[in-house]
């Protein structure tokens, strides 16, 4: 088994991997700490990541790791305590507002109005980002396309299927063509087909230039769709680099999933 | 704008698909309405305003018994059954039916009441003016005028039935005793007068003496005109629909706090408001147009309340319902209530982890509310600390306001305090629920 330090560069080597200069640079976060009120340690703990155009970034952890809070500061839902976010070149901790239209959002719950129908739905999100006309009904009909959904569009988001929800939550988060799109777990709990489809939407999406963050438990799934992986834990960022590379620098690991569990073990995170 | 009409068109949706809140928003207090006020207008008719059924026998057969039903009945305030099927009732059958619980009250005449009632009246007669008369030397019994009430009757109907007996027997009492006087005194006068003057009374002074006629059997003299303190001259007396209609309206109108707690609750959870929160909208927005929709269904709900006051409930026997003619302040009435509505509704959301706790809170708090806030019973009819509560209660607020323009004659001036009042408990609870959301962000959802 290798050890934690053969995998685990120092935190200046793993920079160095995240950190890929300004240019074609689209997110920046440097030295993040967010302490909940209560918790006995930080929820994150000087975390770097940076982030390039066309990018998948993979942010891998076991539960309670610190990838949704990581998730949620990047995409200004959460301010941090301490470091500075930049997206597109806009410090997102300032000015949270003017990045928001560059961003999008796929939460892991099905953020949709069960309600509503998916193009309602999308209608209303549409709205919100400022479309409108003409543009958005096409917008619409686009993404509803894309994730295979134009002919359950003017069915209720409460009757469908697990992996309709999660298609039609993924056509929200791309309504607006966002310059990078937060994934947290896009794909839990779906049939093989929706996920299969979703996958492979998302690398047309990466083909087409979108910068995505994704966070997954699903190793295979990490390996076979990120360019970049960070795998944290205890709110720091223990690993980061190509899945490839990081296996290559893992002697005894022939894929992400070992590597994952000799660096966060085998014990049970409830 | 174009955000924040996306947000009231996406409520409004919401709120149309949602069929339960419908119920709770629109049927309930129609509902409501309809049934406290007819419920409230049989009260007031057992409270008096028009007959209550009592049961009446007569045992004695005699001229009181009849001067007794004959005024009961000129009274109006009640309905003397004297037959239950085709035979007339007796006392045994008054019981029975009272404890059955068919009716509520009977009123027995005894057997040899008039007679009773004559001697005894003569006796105090002669006594008082000194007189003797060997037939009338004994004090007479008089048999007791009984009324049998279910035990299950109200303290207030009682009284109000045993007032109405005890001011017939008073006038019944005072003309028999004033029957007596008329024949007795000029007996005692010419008594008096033979006495003094002897041999030179002639009998030309008994000629000249007056005849009495003692009789109150014609109108009072003294009347008492029932008169509001209205600002304006109401041309009808409120009834129990002015006052009923704005009342559970108002309550229908804060029962939108269920609804609207319930779909904020729902937006934290499902992940749409942290979406909503990634995007370019400003929380102002957002809010703004949860807040507006709401009031737009309050408003809705408040017309349709209004529409049954004035068509339906007449139709039901009810009086029609009458707005007065201060329409612009009833209707910033309404908007100050339907926002002091959906600023509880919003806190109750914000501060309601789940939706089952919002639920169980949110109409709980609103009955109280409208207990203590004088929806349910009037506020005069609290006892004194209850009363001084009743002051910390948005619908108490809201409902005097209503009175104000529906029974008092009131108009904008007079209904600035509650409408300030509503609109400060508004702005309270979005700034409480402003700053805990906030904090509850902060600590990540």
């Amino acid at each position: 088994m290798p050890s934690l330090a053969d995998m685990n560069p120092p935190a200046n080597s793993q920079n160095e991997d995240l950190r890929k200069g300004k240019a074609g640079q689209v997110l920046a976060a440097d030295g993040l700490v967010k302490i909940y009120r209560g918790g006995e340690h930080p929820a994150l703990d000087r975390c770097d990541i940076t982030i390039h155009t066309g990018e998948i970034f993979g942010l891998l952890g076991p539960n309670g790791a610190g990838k949704t809070t990581t998730i949620s500061i990047l995409s200004t839902l959460l301010r941090p305590d301490e470091g500075r976010v930049t997206i597109c070149g806009i410090d997102a901790v300032k000015h949270p507002n003017r990045v928001r239209r560059f961003i999008g959002l796929v939460p892991q719950e099905i953020a949709l109005y069960s309600s509503l129908t998916a193009r309602e739905n999308l209608l209303f999100f549409g709205r919100v980002y400022g479309l409108g006309g003409r543009r958005l009904r096409k917008r619409i009909h686009e993404c509803l396309e894309m994730v295979g959904l134009v002919d359950k569009a003017d069915q209720l988001v409460a009757t469908y299927s697990g992996g309709m929800k999660r298609r039609a939550n993924l056509a929200a988060g791309l309504l607006h063509n966002p310059q990078l799109l937060f994934l947290d777990e896009p794909t839990v709990g779906i049939d093989a087909q929706s996920r299969n489809l979703i996958l492979e939407k998302l690398i047309r999406l990466k083909e087409a230039g979108t910068t995505m963050i994704y966070s997954t438990h699903y190793m295979e799934e990490a390996e076979q769709l990120c360019t970049t992986v960070a795998i944290i834990d205890g709110g720091r960022i223990i690993a980061g680099g190509s899945p490839q590379e990081l296996i290559r620098r893992a002697p005894g690991c022939s894929s992400l999933g070992e590597l994952f569990l000799s660096l966060t073990g085998k014990q049970l995170r409830d | 704008m174009k955000k924040l009409g996306a947000t009231i068109h996406k409520e409004l949706l919401l709120l149309w698909r949602d069929k339960a809140g419908l119920l709770v928003l629109f049927v309930m207090p129609a509902v409501l309405v309809v049934v406290i006020s007819l419920v409230q207008e049989n009260i007031l008719k057992i409270m008096g305003e028009t007959g209550t059924r009592v049961l009446f026998v007569d045992l004695d057969g005699q001229t009181l018994g009849k001067n007794i039903e004959d005024k009961l009945r000129e009274a109006g305030r009640l309905e003397l059954i004297k037959k239950i099927t085709a035979a007339e009732i007796d006392e045994q059958d008054a019981i029975e039916a009272i404890n059955r619980g068919d009716f509520q009250f009977g009123i027995i005449i005894p057997e040899g009441f008039t007679d009773a009632i004559r001697r005894r009246t003569r006796q105090l007669a002669y006594k008082s003016l000194s007189m003797e008369n060997a037939a009338f030397d004994k004090n007479t019994a008089i048999p007791d005028l009984i009324v049998y009430f279910d035990p299950a009757v109200r303290g207030t109907f009682r009284s109000a039935v045993m007032n109405a007996l005890n001011s017939v027997i008073l006038v019944t009492e005072v003309n028999e005793k004033l029957k007596v006087f008329s024949e007795i005194l000029p007996q005692k006068i010419q008594k008096e007068i033979d006495a003094t003057l002897g041999s030179f009374a002639s009998e030309g002074i008994n000629d000249t003496l007056p005849e009495l006629k003692l009789d109150i059997d014609g109108k009072p003299l003294m009347q008492v005109k029932e008169s509001s303190t209205s600002r304006k001259a109401f041309q009808k007396t409120p009834t129990s629909v002015q006052q009923n209609v704005p009342a559970w309206a108002l309550f229908g109108i804060f029962f939108i706090v269920v609804p609207m707690a319930g779909a904020l609750i729902k937006e934290r959870h499902d992940g749409t408001l942290a979406r909503l929160l990634t995007m370019p909208v400003s929380h102002l927005t957002l809010i703004a147009g949860k807040v507006a929709a709401y009031v737009l269904v309050c408003l809705a709900q408040f017309f349709l309340i209004l529409l049954i006051g004035i068509f339906l409930l007449p139709l039901l026997g009810t009086p029609q319902l009458e707005l007065g003619s201060e329409s612009t302040a009833l209707i910033i009435i309404v908007l100050s209530a339907t926002l002091a509505a959906t600023g509880y509704g919003i806190l109750l959301g914000t501060f309601a982890k789940t939706y089952e706790q919002a639920s169980m809170f949110g109409p709980i708090s609103i009955v109280i509310a409208a207990a203590i806030g004088g929806i349910m019973v009037p506020i005069y009819a609290m006892p004194k600390m209850m009363q001084k509560i009743s002051i910390f209660s948005p619908l108490q607020w809201g409902l005097d306001a209503f009175l104000d323009i529906f029974v008092r004659g009131g108009n904008l001036v007079t209904i600035l305090p509650e409408v300030i009042s509503l609109l400060l408990f508004f702005t309270a609870t979005m700034i409480i629920s402003w700053v805990f959301f906030f904090s509850r962000i902060r600590k990540g959802m």
